[in-house]
């Protein structure tokens, strides 16, 4: 099941519908998310940055399972978060501050892996690189920059080099609306529009600018096609412009040079964007409250959906896993809060970490889905679950202690009754040889 | 040989003309012995081209009627003059068909070339000139690269030749080439560089002395090689940035010989040139040192020689930093990395010398060939300053220099001198901020205060002002995350406060007249805004920068009159980027604010920039950088002031179109409505507007203000009403009188009912919208109508807000129209149902009009009003019978 989740700056919740059938899911309660506030942690919780009192001087990130509607975790990070975003697997999670700062937490223990200073101004958006190596970030100043994840972590380079960043873009004049990422990790495309009328096609492998396309109005969000042929703008005019990529276009149109259509149906401004590559169907969020679904083929609204009356600024296309939160299992009994989710993120960097080695290894086993694809964590957690198992603390290994002792008491049960037939046998059989025996010995002897 | 005989053949065959007749007459006396053999043999002399005409109808010949086989075979005759006179003949063919160039290029070139080592030094200058004027310009497009190779070998030849002229020729030579090939230096560069090593080495020099125009033009020459190469990342860059946006996306590089290719081997041999060129320095030094005065000729060939170390040093740095980015394994020793060698060369021999200075005080013109020399050496060792570590000593000459350079004491003071300053000057500025951030601070504070100095006091729009903006630049806005300078020093922000503070009356003193550097000013602005946030006091100052840019947007001066500054006719890119600089101001103040506004409202601005800059605000606001009160209040300026041309709205004239403004109109309504709605919880946004837009309608607007304005409440309010009682009153007695000139003035076109009526729509809606909301206002304005039948025109003046409909039967006229329009609208329709009873007073009071004889009216009057009446009869018999009023 895909589902579309949308969420708004005024608190609506967070909708939830089925983009296939358009029935509604669980409205999760309690959200008042920024732009690019919205992520979904490797498709087993929800997680969003939250609005704040400007006054307030720390951030705010709420997590829900797909199963309840009330907020589960509640972090409070040292400032307001606005982007959050997460790698695919769900191991990490990266806000950006309103001072410039990218933070990034480890999911599953909430510790506060690295924190550095990335733009001058508040940061916009983030986005991972398909192949989750790469970060792309951009901010109110107008620059975007990429990030390596290995350099982040990797402290001996960082002190060689003198900037951390792959590539540094600032040919934006104002704020960066919107970001997105091709296929290709680092030989991908990246897009990315600006509330200067302008959206530039990027290379990440040669590091420069390919195209610069200008709008008739603000772009504030970016979509993909999934194959790269165009991208669809949604502007504050409420229309979707369709630019091309591939295409070489000479001739202009109606719109200006490299955009060949707009779909337009919207009576405000367009806010948010999604892709659904299943139906081929392209969503939009609107400043109304509506999220429009609409064939990409023919440009026809399919389906609309109603979230709230506030503007919706963030949908996502998700395929929640559904049969991990309403798996009963012993496992939960064991977790402090006695819900399914990770722990809250940490607020500053603990410094006795420094020290521990931060080093990525893929997971052996996860305790927390059931997935076998390998899933990265730190080294920490790794050692922590080693550790847990050693110890056999956990109930998993309980269970299989005990699953292990049963199938050992049948065995020897078994064993039992085996070496009691044959116990039986030999007895029975001594038995007889002694009565036979003496039996011939009476006949021998009577014969004798 | 055999032809010949041929010939004698058919001579032979020929006598049959003339028969020989053979008569016997008598015998032969026998020959005496003495006697002389009187008989003449001869071979046959052929004339292979006796006939000019015949045989040469189809060829191209020159003046003189050699075809080019010919002339190609003369330019190999031994005579001398004869090549010359062959050249000249292919000169003039070729001029004449141009067609038999390109036919038989390849065999011209290959003969050709043999005559580049000429021992004849007019044939040499002829082959030079044959090659220059005419056979490289018609051979630009072709593949050229064959065709060097062609010559390549004979130049490389010629250079080495024994007698000097002729290898002075070949650089020549080389340097044509290249002038039209530049991608030969690659192909051939260590050949070529060797050449140039070997008649620049010592035991050449005896013709130093004797010829230096010759060693300058050889220098000219290098300088031109050198210059080849690539020596800055940031021209590398943008030479490949350039063509962005043209062509496809996912598509394969077009495949150009990488240059990158052989550059080891150019290394190698810079490093061998080094040496012989510092020699070259040195000797010319010790020369200009003896002589009383330093000639132009000597002075040229040191300036080369100075422009070739200078390259080659950066081409060394520009070497070290691709090796360091492309991450090359270690270990290797690197043809690329600088040599301490080099260093401790170029110290003994080029830095020690400095400064240079005149033996004694001659002419302000041989100052300021010191002076450029002076640069030349300051800039080599700022380039090497990371390889090289001079005594203190020698730094501090150099650093004095640099000071004095910058306050402009060296230079002399006529105005040549002063050009030549300035242009020298800016090959230094790049390494200042480098320098500064190195230097000790005694130093340091010296340097910058001549810095600023220089800033302050050069031409606004000169290069060296531009120049000077992009070394601030350098030193504001950290780059690669590093900052030269470290803000938290007071002096230095001090300084960097100066400069600052500098900008925006430059800005404005440049005006409109120097477009490119008012751009890159605003460049730097807007990277300041950006990243103004590092440092608090920077932003301060950053947000300080708005009120000195008043004069920039826009001032009203005491006698109430608008001063447009430079930002109306500055070019589009220009206004975008000051626009995008408003968006970075922490806090937006109304002074700004209200002169931006009066911006937007010249006509002379264009649709797109007004738009854009409502935009820009609108994303100010949203970041909160203006305060809501100024933004409400901008918005209804905006919306209230706008002078819509034409100022009647119907029908449109052909004269109006181009002055019309009235779309653009619209959507600027369109526009700010919409941000209106955006900026937060409308019922607050409508409270706070209510007061201020009914003030606004008041002072009776034009027609089109007045309907934007109505738009706008129309678009914050909500069903039921938000609208406070008393303006509700105040509004009813407007819109009726509203509604009476909108009707009049777009008159009714029976015939093309659809012209006039999406315009007549436009101006009711925003009513027809109050209406829904609050029947009370309706049912107000209905009544205010009805009296406005009846009263004379005298009592309409002042305030019943009727403009134009002014005389009794057109009013009354509109007025009946008015109420059809409300029938036509499903939803006014039926709330105009509940007040029947005013219609119905209405049409009494029309009814009482007609009979009553006191006001004296024309027929045509009367006829009007009889017209009116009608239309009102069957409109209200038809809603009372419940059929709906079309």
């Amino acid at each position: 099941m895909e589902v579309v989740v949308a969420s708004s700056s005024i608190d609506g919740g967070i909708g939830c519908w089925d983009v296939h059938t358009g029935a509604e899911q669980l409205r999760y309660k309690t959200c008042v998310s920024p732009p690019h506030g919205l992520a979904c942690v490797g498709q087993r919780f929800l997680a969003s940055s939250q609005l704040r009192d400007p006054s307030a001087n720390s951030g705010c990130i709420l997590y829900w399972s797909w199963s309840k509607p009330q907020v589960e975790v509640r972090s409070f990070p040292s400032e307001p978060i606005q982007p959050v975003a997460a790698n695919r697997e769900g191991t990490y999670i990266v806000g950006g501050g309103v001072s410039g700062d990218i933070y990034l937490w480890e999911v599953a223990t909430g510790r506060q892996l690295r924190k550095w200073n990335a733009h001058y101004r508040a940061v916009t958006c983030l986005v991972f690189s398909d192949d989750d190596s790469l970060l792309i970030s951009g901010s109110e100043d107008g620059s975007v920059k990429v990030w390596s994840l290995f350099m982040i972590f990797d402290d001996m380079r960082r002190q060689r080099s003198d900037h951390l960043y792959e590539h540094n873009f600032s040919e934006h004049t104002l704020r960066v609306t919107d970001i997105v990422v091709g296929y290709g990790g680092s030989n991908a495309i990246i897009v990315s529009a600006s509330t200067d009328r302008t959206c530039k096609v990027w290379s990440l492998s040669k590091g420069k600018l390919l195209r610069n396309i200008v709008f008739p109005s603000i772009i504030d969000a970016i979509v993909l096609d999934p194959g790269e042929h165009v991208f669809y703008a949604g502007s504050r005019d409420g229309k979707i412009y369709v630019a091309a990529l591939s295409a070489e276009s000479t001739s202009k149109s109606n719109y200006g040079l490299h955009i060949i259509n707009s779909l337009s149906n919207h009576s405000k401004a367009v806010t948010c964007l999604a892709y659904c590559a299943r139906g081929n169907l392209l969503l939009s969020g609107s400043d109304d409250g509506m999220v429009r679904v609409w064939d990409a083929k023919t440009h026809n609204i399919v389906r609309v959906f109603k979230h709230a009356k506030g503007p919706v600024n963030n949908i996502l296309v998700v395929r929640p896993e559904l049969n991990f939160n309403f798996q009963p299992n012993s496992q939960a009994s064991s977790r402090r809060h006695g819900s399914l989710l990770p722990p809250v993120l940490d607020k500053y960097r603990n410094p006795t970490d420094e020290d521990a080695d931060t080093t990525t290894v893929i997971g052996l086993q996860s305790t927390c889905r059931k997935s076998i694809d390998p899933s990265y964590f730190s080294s920490h957690v790794i050692n922590n679950q080693i550790k847990e198992l050693q110890q056999q603390g956990s109930s998993a290994a309980a269970e299989m202690e005990t699953e292990r002792l049963k199938l050992e008491c049948t065995r020897s049960m078994q064993m039992v009754q085996q070496w009691k037939k044959m116990y039986e046998n030999l007895h029975q059989f001594c038995v007889n040889e002694l009565l036979d025996s003496d039996q011939a010995g009476i006949s021998n002897g009577n014969s004798t | 040989m055999a032809k010949s005989k041929a010939h004698s053949k058919k001579q032979q065959k020929r006598g049959v003309d003339f028969k020989k007749i053979k008569r016997k007459i008598g015998r032969k006396l026998p020959p005496p012995k003495n006697a002389t053999n009187t008989e003449v043999k001869s071979k046959a002399i052929t004339l292979p081209e006796q006939s000019v005409a015949s045989e040469k109808g189809g060829l191209a010949v020159n003046k003189k009627g050699l075809t080019l086989k010919e002339l190609l075979q003369q330019t190999s005759h031994h005579n001398p003059k004869v090549r010359r006179d062959a050249l000249m003949g292919i000169k003039d063919l070729f001029l004449k068909h141009p067609a038999e160039l390109t036919l038989h290029k390849y065999a011209v070139v290959e003969k050709l070339r043999e005559r580049i080592g000429d021992n004849d030094k007019a044939v040499r200058e002829t082959v030079y000139q044959l090659f220059k004027t005419v056979i490289f310009p018609s051979c630009k497009e072709d593949n050229q690269g064959l065709f060097i190779s062609l010559t390549m070998a004979y130049i490389f030849n010629a250079m080495t030749h024994l007698s000097i002229d002729i290898r002075l020729m070949a650089f020549k030579f080389h340097d044509l080439v290249l002038q039209n090939y530049p991608p030969s230096f690659f192909l051939y560069a260590e050949k070529i560089l060797q050449n140039y090593e070997n008649i620049l080495r010592k035991n050449q020099y005896q013709f130093y002395v004797q010829d230096k125009g010759k060693l300058k033009s050889v220098l000219a020459g290098l300088v031109y090689c050198l210059s080849l190469v690539p020596c800055n990342k940031k021209e590398v860059d943008s030479c490949e940035k350039n063509e962005a946006g043209q062509g496809v996306l996912h598509a394969f590089e077009p495949d150009v010989p990488t240059e990158s290719a052989g550059f080891s081997v150019i290394f190698k041999k810079l490093k061998d040139l080094m040496p012989v060129l510092a020699d070259c320095f040195q000797d010319f030094v010790s020369f200009s040192r003896a002589m009383p005065v330093l000639d132009a000729q000597s002075f040229d060939c040191m300036l080369g020689i100075l422009q070739c170390i200078d390259i080659t040093a950066k081409f060394f740095i520009y070497g070290t930093n691709k090796g360091k980015s492309e991450y090359q394994p270690h270990g290797v020793p690197d043809a690329t990395q600088w040599d301490e060698n080099l260093s401790s060369l170029l110290m003994k021999k080029v830095l020690q010398v400095f400064p240079l200075n005149p033996p004694c005080h001659m002419s302000e013109k041989d100052d300021d060939r010191y002076f450029i020399l002076n640069t030349l050496v300051t800039g080599i060792l700022l380039q090497i300053s990371e390889w090289i570590c001079p005594p203190a000593i020698i730094w501090e000459k150099f650093l004095e220099f640099i000071e004095n350079a910058l306050l402009g004491k060296i230079y002399s003071g006529t105005r040549s001198g002063k050009v030549v300053w300035e242009k020298h000057l800016l090959s230094l500025l790049p390494f200042f901020p480098k320098l500064v951030s190195q230097v000790p601070s005694n130093w340091r504070s010296r340097l910058l205060q001549a810095f600023t100095n220089a800033f302050k006091d050069c031409h606004p729009e000169s290069s060296l002002k531009l120049a000077c903006l992009s070394t601030i630049e350098d030193m504001l806005i950290p780059k690669e995350d590093r900052l030269y300078l470290d803000s938290s020093d007071p002096e230095i922000l001090d300084h960097q406060i100066a400069w600052i503070r500098e900008l925006s009356p430059l800005l404005i003193l440049l005006g409109d007249k120097h477009p490119s550097c008012s751009q890159v000013v605003l460049h730097l602005q807007l990277r300041l805004g950006q990243c103004a946030l590092l440092n608090s006091s920077l932003a301060w100052e950053y947000d300080n920068m708005q009120y000195s840019l008043l004069e920039f947007y826009c001032t009203c001066q005491d006698d109430g009159k608008l001063h447009y500054g430079p930002f109306i006719r500055l070019p589009r890119d220009s206004q975008e980027l000051s626009l995008c600089c408003l968006y970075y101001f922490s806090n937006l103040d109304s002074p700004l604010l209200q002169s931006i506004a009066s911006c937007c409202l010249c006509p002379d601005l264009e649709p797109f920039m007004l738009l854009r800059s409502i935009e820009v605000l609108h994303s100010a606001y949203a970041a909160g950088h203006v305060k809501i009160t100024d933004y409400i209040s901008f918005s209804i300026t905006l919306l209230s002031r706008f002078k819509v041309l034409p100022e009647n709205i119907y029908p449109v004239k052909e004269s109006d179109i181009k002055m019309r403004n009235h779309g653009t109109y619209k959507s600027v309504t369109t526009v700010v409505c919409s941000n209106l709605s955006q900026i937060g919880d409308s019922s607050l946004v409508f409270q706070i507007l209510e007061k201020v837009t009914v003030g606004q309608i008041l002072m009776k607007p034009p027609l089109d203000n007045a309907c934007a304005m109505l738009r706008m409440l129309a678009v914050l309010d909500s069903k039921p009403t938000r609208l406070s009682e008393q303006s509700i009153v105040t509004l009813s007695n407007f819109i009726s009188g509203y509604l009476i000139d909108v009707v009049h003035c777009i008159p009714e076109d029976h015939d093309e009912a659809n012209v006039s009526f999406p315009t007549l729509l436009y101006y009711l809606l925003p009513c027809f919208f109050l209406f829904d909301r609050s029947h009370k206002l309706l049912n107000l304005v209905l009544k205010t109508m009805g009296s406005l039948i009846t009263a004379t025109s005298s009592s309409l003046c002042s305030p019943n807000c009727i403009q134009y409909a002014m005389e009794c039967s057109s009013r009354i006229n509109a007025i009946v129209s008015v109420l059809l329009f409300m029938h036509k609208d499903v939803k006014v329709q039926k709330i105009i149902s509940a007040f029947k009873a005013e219609i119905v007073h209405m049409l009494q009071k029309i009814l009482s009009l007609q009979s009553s004889e006191e006001i004296s009216m024309s027929i045509e009057e009367r006829h009007k009003i009889r017209r009116a009446f009608d239309r009102l009869k069957v409109l209200i018999s038809k809603s009372s019978n419940g059929i709906p009023a079309i």
